[in-house]
Parts: C-alpha cells; structure tokens; sequence
C-alpha cells in the first residue's frame, strides 16, 4: 500500500473511502488492540481533500467535502443528520467537559457526571450521593459512604474509584457504576 | 341555469365572510376564491393568515397585493438539508425583501414567523418601527442578528405577546438588550431565549417577569443559575411550559431539591424541559428532554408515561467511534408497545432490525412522524443481514396518517416501491444512502399523492425519473437532491419543459468552465428545485446557477 499521510489521532483507524453508490462505507474506529497499542500504528498525516485536481469528474464517485469531526477523523458532511446548534449546545458551554455516565444497580436511567466540575472523590461521591435516590437502609438515610462506586478501565475490569490519585483517575474513567 | 344569477347577493359581504371563517384550510378558501368574483373579492378581504412555505415561491409584492388585510405571517427559506451544513451558506433566504414590502402593504401585522431565514438586524428595526400592533416575533433556525436588534423589538413593540427564539445564531453584542422593554410593558405570554448564548441580566429578567402577569411559557438559557430561577418561579406561579438552559445540576445539587419545591408552586406548570436530571415525575410532561438515556431508561419510560405523544432521541457522541451505549432497537419497540398516544418519533440508533420495524408499525398505527437515522449508512438487518425494505414497508402500509418520514440503513428499491404505492398521505420524504437506481426515485414521484418536499441525498438516482415526472415537480413543493447521479443536461430539459420550476443547480467547487459552458453530461453537485409564480431570484450566489 503506498504511504499514505493523513492528520488524525493516532488509533482512529477510519481507512479513507469516497463512497461510491452502494458501496460500503468505512467501517467506525473500533478500540484499539493491545498489539496496535504496543505496535507499529501508522500515523496518517494527510486529508486527501478532493480529487478534483485530476480533473476525474465523469465517474459516479460521490465527492463529500470533508470535515473534521472532535476527534480529528474524518466525517460526512451533514451526517449523522444532527442540527449544528445542536451539536453545539452538547458541548456544555465552551470549556471542554469530561462527561462521564454513571449508573447505579436498580436505576433505570443512568446520570451523567461532568468530572472537570469536581475536585476530588469526596466531592463526586457528594454529587453522586445527590443524583441517585436514597437507599433506605434500616430505616436510615445512607449517606455517600454507603455506595460502592466501580469504574471500568482499559482492560474491561471493573476497579473500585478512590485507588488511583483523583487527577490521574480523571483523564482515565470513562465509564462508572454506583452500586 | 340562467346567466347572470349573482351568488353574492343573496347576502350581504359580512356574511360570507363570517361563513368563509369557518373554512379551516388555506385551500379550501382558495377554493371558494374560485367560484365567483365577489367571493373571490371578499375572501381575499378577510384572509388574515398567510403561510408562504418557499419564500422565493412568490414575490412578497405579489402576496401582499393578494391578500392586504394579512395579520399574521409565516414563512420559511433555505431547504431543510441547511440545518444540516449542506447548503452554501450564502444561498439566499434573506428577510429583507420580504420585511420591506410586509412594511409598506400590512402596516397592521401582528404576527410574523420566520424559519430557516437570514434575519439581519435592520430587518428586526424595521419591524419593531413599521408594525404598530405587532404581538408574535417567532425566529427558527434563523441567523444574521444580534441582540442589539433584539434590543429595538424590545423597547418599541408595546403591546408584544411572545418572543420565541428557537435554535437561532444569534451573535451578542448588546449585553443589555432585555432592559429595553420599557417598565410599562406587561404584555409578555412567552418568552424562548434558549437559544442565547450570552449572559442575561437576571434581575432585569426577574422584574420583567413579575410585570407580566399573563407570562405562560418561559424558556431560558445557559446564564440564569439555579439560585436565581427559584425567583423566578416565586414571580410566576402561573407558568404552564418552563425551560431551563443548560445548566448543570451538579454544580450545586444541595439547591435542586429548592429547586423542586418552586416548581411545586407553579400549579399550572405542564410541560418542562432542559437538562434535569431527575425530572419531578408528578408533572404530566408532554415534552421533556432526558440526558444520556438508554434502551432501559426507554422501557421505564414506556411504563410511566403513558400520555407520550413525541419522543425524540438524540445521539450523545454523533461522530465519536461506536461507544458500548445500550440504545437499540429494543427502547424504540418498547415505547411503541407502551405509549398508545405516540404519533411522532425521531430515533437515532445504530442497529435495527425488520422484525423490530414490524412490531412498531403494528403498535403505532397512529404514527403521523417517523424519523429513523441508524448512524452508520447502508446499515443493514443486524440479525437477518437483510436490507429493511420489509420494516419501513410495514412502517408506510401501516401509519395511513404518516405525513413525514425519513429513512436510513440498507435500502434497496422495494422500500420506495412500497413508499409509493401506500402512504398516502406523506407530505415530506427524507433519503440517504438508499436505492439501487432510477426506479426507487421513479416509485415516489409516481406515487405519493400529497408529496409535498423530497430531499434526498447520496442515492444512485439519475436523469430520467425526473424527466418522466417533471409535471409532479409542480405539485410539490421543493425537491433537493445533493450526491446523486443527475446530469446538467436533464437539468437544462427540465427547465425548458417547465417554467414553473426553478431549477437550481449549485456548485461550490468553482473551478474549470462556467456552468453554462459544461457539457450535458456534466454531474451535477446539488439539485434544488422549486416551484414558484415569481420567476428565477435575482439574489443567487456565485455557486448557484438557475437555469431557464
């Protein structure tokens, strides 16, 4: 395969594919395998932009302009068909939020905890302690001790929060369970 | 039947215009228009309300001409597709010309509603100046204002009854806009700000508010915190429809259980939205808005809300990789089973199954709504590998009420076969990644008796549908295609064979010949076709050519 240079994160594995009618697309990143990890992943380097410039316009190849989305691969413009305001208005406010879903055994809906507004465990399980419904407990109220709050790390293994030093903890948790 | 019997004397004008009250759609007044030419004279004397659904359909000198006792206006510009960055942004749907002469012919509007339109601030001045009673500014998915136009409709529109700004760019230069609504002005019924991303004053707010004592429906932005809108509550115990910006509840959980209790005390309070994260569940919500929900999250509520008549789900990470959220096909089948008074639903997804689509369609015969968007295009059948032809078909044979659908996933020409034949009502068909050639678009444009807007995107549809049903183009409203396989040529044939139609092609490329000089053969980029009474517009953009 010739070398081919594209500007992306290193992980996305978007393989770069005009979409002519019918055919199928690229398929979405999947999470990276231990071996890409300790691997030699190729870092992409170019956006193939238009290929106008050959001057190839007879084919039925379908010429998206490209756009790039959060996370630097590449996207079709206007889909998925989500409105531009809306996309906006997810981005809570013009800081960088580090969201993270939260759901706890026996509720149905889940929450959603931005991690950037804490500052240390106490203070998430105070937040969490406040989202979640009360478990009554022989009669008493349970306060943020009661719960047992797990995160799922790279491995799929379920770890307790409150082990590794909370900034460290903060780049890493992506997904939290509250028992 | 002698000549010369004259209807309209059997009554005096006043009369058959009280009865043409009574006609409850546009089109049966234009009917009656027809009949004889006093009914014609004094149907157009009492019609108040005009809904101009392609702005460049008609001159707005001609429409104002047409009906010159008009009180309430609404119109729309760019195509749908625009919320959706596909149109260049400089294609036209500007307000100006339409203000203009809405200011010189209907000097008694009092109300005006714009979507899709650029909207500058003259404009806002000129209506905040020209219309003396003006009750009802309403802006969706507009741009091209600030607040400092907000600011002149506040101080000289008097008697103004709502303001609502839905999803608008609006850019913030005049931090104070809302103090210019005078300490005389009590008027307001609702007020939407929630598309605001500036700071509001919140006790310029909080003293409009208490002044008016009729204020239903308030929806406010970012910058009002939860302290501050527990006043605001306490002020207008009346409310029916609260909205809240997009304020964390984390921030300071230990207030949201004061929060609650103030909305306790609006009694009237029905509808509630913004970002909750555990909404107060004794109030009936028709509409409200769940952060980060999942397939369980939708069965818990199929079981509790059973008066849900709109679901719209919306994708938390669009164009992240395909993250372990558990929202499938399974949520959306729930609902259907449990939400008997469901008739709209927009579901974004990333897998579907023909056997779910069956089960729904059977659940919601009611559906007038139906917007399926799985993430990934050409998605097929997850189970049977199968292209869902058979679960949409359901879907149309089925909802005989649905007006609006929108499909997405592996689709090959059976699904618009069955499209055209069965939905019979459809007035709007959104398609994307969908077909295998020419008969699927053949199939909609031969069937679809009531079709009113297609817009249809990366899809092998070519030339000769459109040339075979160039007279159905005149019975719709507007056709866009964008990525497909039309050529300039067909484009040219049509705009000889209809002079209609506008037939816009646009490209934004900009480079080899200009596009009258291309040949026939060359493919056209983005198609936007319209009928209209006013000719080719004369605002084009340089990426957009009419052709005649």
């Amino acid at each position: 395969m010739e070398l081919e240079l594209g500007l992306a994160l290193p992980g996305s594995d978007r393989t770069p594919e005009l979409g002519v009618h019918g055919e199928k697309r690229a398929s979405l990143c999947r999470k990276r395998g231990v071996d890409e990890m300790l691997g030699k992943a190729t870092l992409p380097l170019f956006i193939r932009k238009d290929n106008d410039e050959d001057g190839d316009d007879d084919s039925r190849q379908s010429k998206h302009l490209q756009e790039l989305n959060f996370s630097g691969s590449r996207v079709l413009v206007g889909w998925p068909p989500v409105k531009m305001w809306r996309r906006k208005s997810d981005d809570c406010g013009r800081r960088r939020a580090n969201c993270v879903k939260v759901n706890m055994e026996g509720v149905a809906i889940g929450r959603k905890v931005d991690l950037c507004l804490h500052d240390s465990y106490q203070a998430l399980f105070l937040t969490l302690g406040q989202m979640f419904p009360k478990k009554q407990h022989d009669g008493e109220e349970s306060d943020a001790a009661y719960y047992k709050v797990t995160y799922e790390d790279e491995d799929g293994d379920w770890m307790l929060v409150g082990d590794v030093p909370w900034e460290l903890s903060v780049l890493k948790h992506k997904h939290k369970k509250a028992k | 039947m002698v000549g010369g019997f004259r209807w309209a004397a059997m009554f005096p004008d006043e009369v058959w215009e009280h009865v043409f009250s009574f006609l409850p759609a546009d089109a049966d007044r234009n009917a009656a228009a027809l009949v004889c030419r006093a009914w014609y004279r004094i149907e157009q004397r009492s019609r108040w309300r005009v809904f101009v659904g392609n702005c460049y359909a008609v001159e707005p000198a001609a429409a104002v001409r047409r009906f010159p006792e008009v009180r309430a206006a609404a119109i729309k510009g760019k195509p749908h597709f625009a919320d959706f960055n596909l149109v260049p942004s400089d294609w036209g749907g500007g307000a100006e010309a339409w203000v203009e002469a809405m200011a010189e012919g209907w000097p008694h509007l009092e109300e005006l509603r714009l979507k899709r339109m650029v909207v500058s601030d003259d404009c806002l001045e000129l209506i905040a100046r020209c219309f003396k009673n003006f009750k009802v500014l309403s802006l969706v998915s507009c741009e091209g204002f600030s607040t400092a136009g907000l600011a002149a409709i506040a101080a000289n529109c008097r008697n103004l009854r709502e303001l609502n700004l839905h999803e608008n760019e609006v850019e913030d230069n005049c931090l104070h806009w809302m103090s210019h609504f005078p300490e005389s002005f009590t008027s307001l019924v609702t007020l939407n700000i929630a598309c605001l991303e500036g700071e509001v004053n919140v006790y310029v707010l909080e003293r409009l508010i208490g002044r008016c004592p009729n204020l239903k429906t308030l929806r406010l932005n970012h910058s009002v915190p939860i302290q501050r809108l527990v006043g605001l509550l306490h002020r207008a115990p009346q409310l029916v429809d609260l909205g809240t910006g997009k304020f964390a509840a984390q921030h300071h959980p230990e207030l949201f259980s004061t929060l609650e209790s103030a909305i306790a005390g609006c009694k009237n309070l029905k509808s509630l939205s913004g970002f909750w994260e555990a909404g107060p569940t004794y109030l009936p919500a028709i509409y409200s808005v769940m952060d980060l929900i999942e397939d369980d999250g939708l069965i818990a509520v199929a079981a509790s809300c059973k008066l849900l008549q709109e679901l719209r789900v919306f994708p938390s990470d669009p164009y992240g990789a395909a993250q372990p959220i558990s929202l499938t096909e399974h949520g959306l089948v729930a609902i259907s089973a449990g939400c008997p008074m469901l008739h709209s639903v927009l579901y974004f997804c990333r897998q579907m199954t023909n056997s779910a689509l069956l089960t729904v369609a059977k659940n919601c015969p009611n559906f007038t709504c139906f917007r399926l968007c799985i993430m990934e295009p050409h998605t097929p059948d997850y189970i049977t590998r199968q292209p869902l032809d058979a679960g949409f078909s359901a879907i149309v044979e089925s909802c005989k009420h649905l007006r609006r659908l929108s499909l997405s996933g592996l689709l090959t020409d059976l699904v618009f076969k069955s499209i055209g034949a069965s939905a019979n009502c459809l007035e709007m068909l959104s398609v994307a990644f969908a077909g295998d050639g020419d008969a699927g678009l053949h199939y909609i444009l031969s069937g679809c008796k009531n079709l009113r807007k297609l817009e249809i995107r990366d899809c092998p549809f070519g030339d000769q549908p459109l040339l075979d049903n160039a007279a159905k183009l005149e019975t719709m409203r507007s056709l866009w295609m964008s990525s497909c396989s039309v050529t300039l040529g067909a484009c040219r044939q049509l705009a000889r064979k209809m002079p209609l139609l506008n037939v816009e092609v646009i490209n934004e490329r900009k480079r080899g010949l200009p596009l009258e000089l291309q040949p026939d053969n060359c493919p056209v980029e983005k198609l936007y076709i319209y009928r209209t009474v006013a000719g080719p517009r004369s605002d084009t953009p340089s990426c957009v050519w009419i052709l005649r």
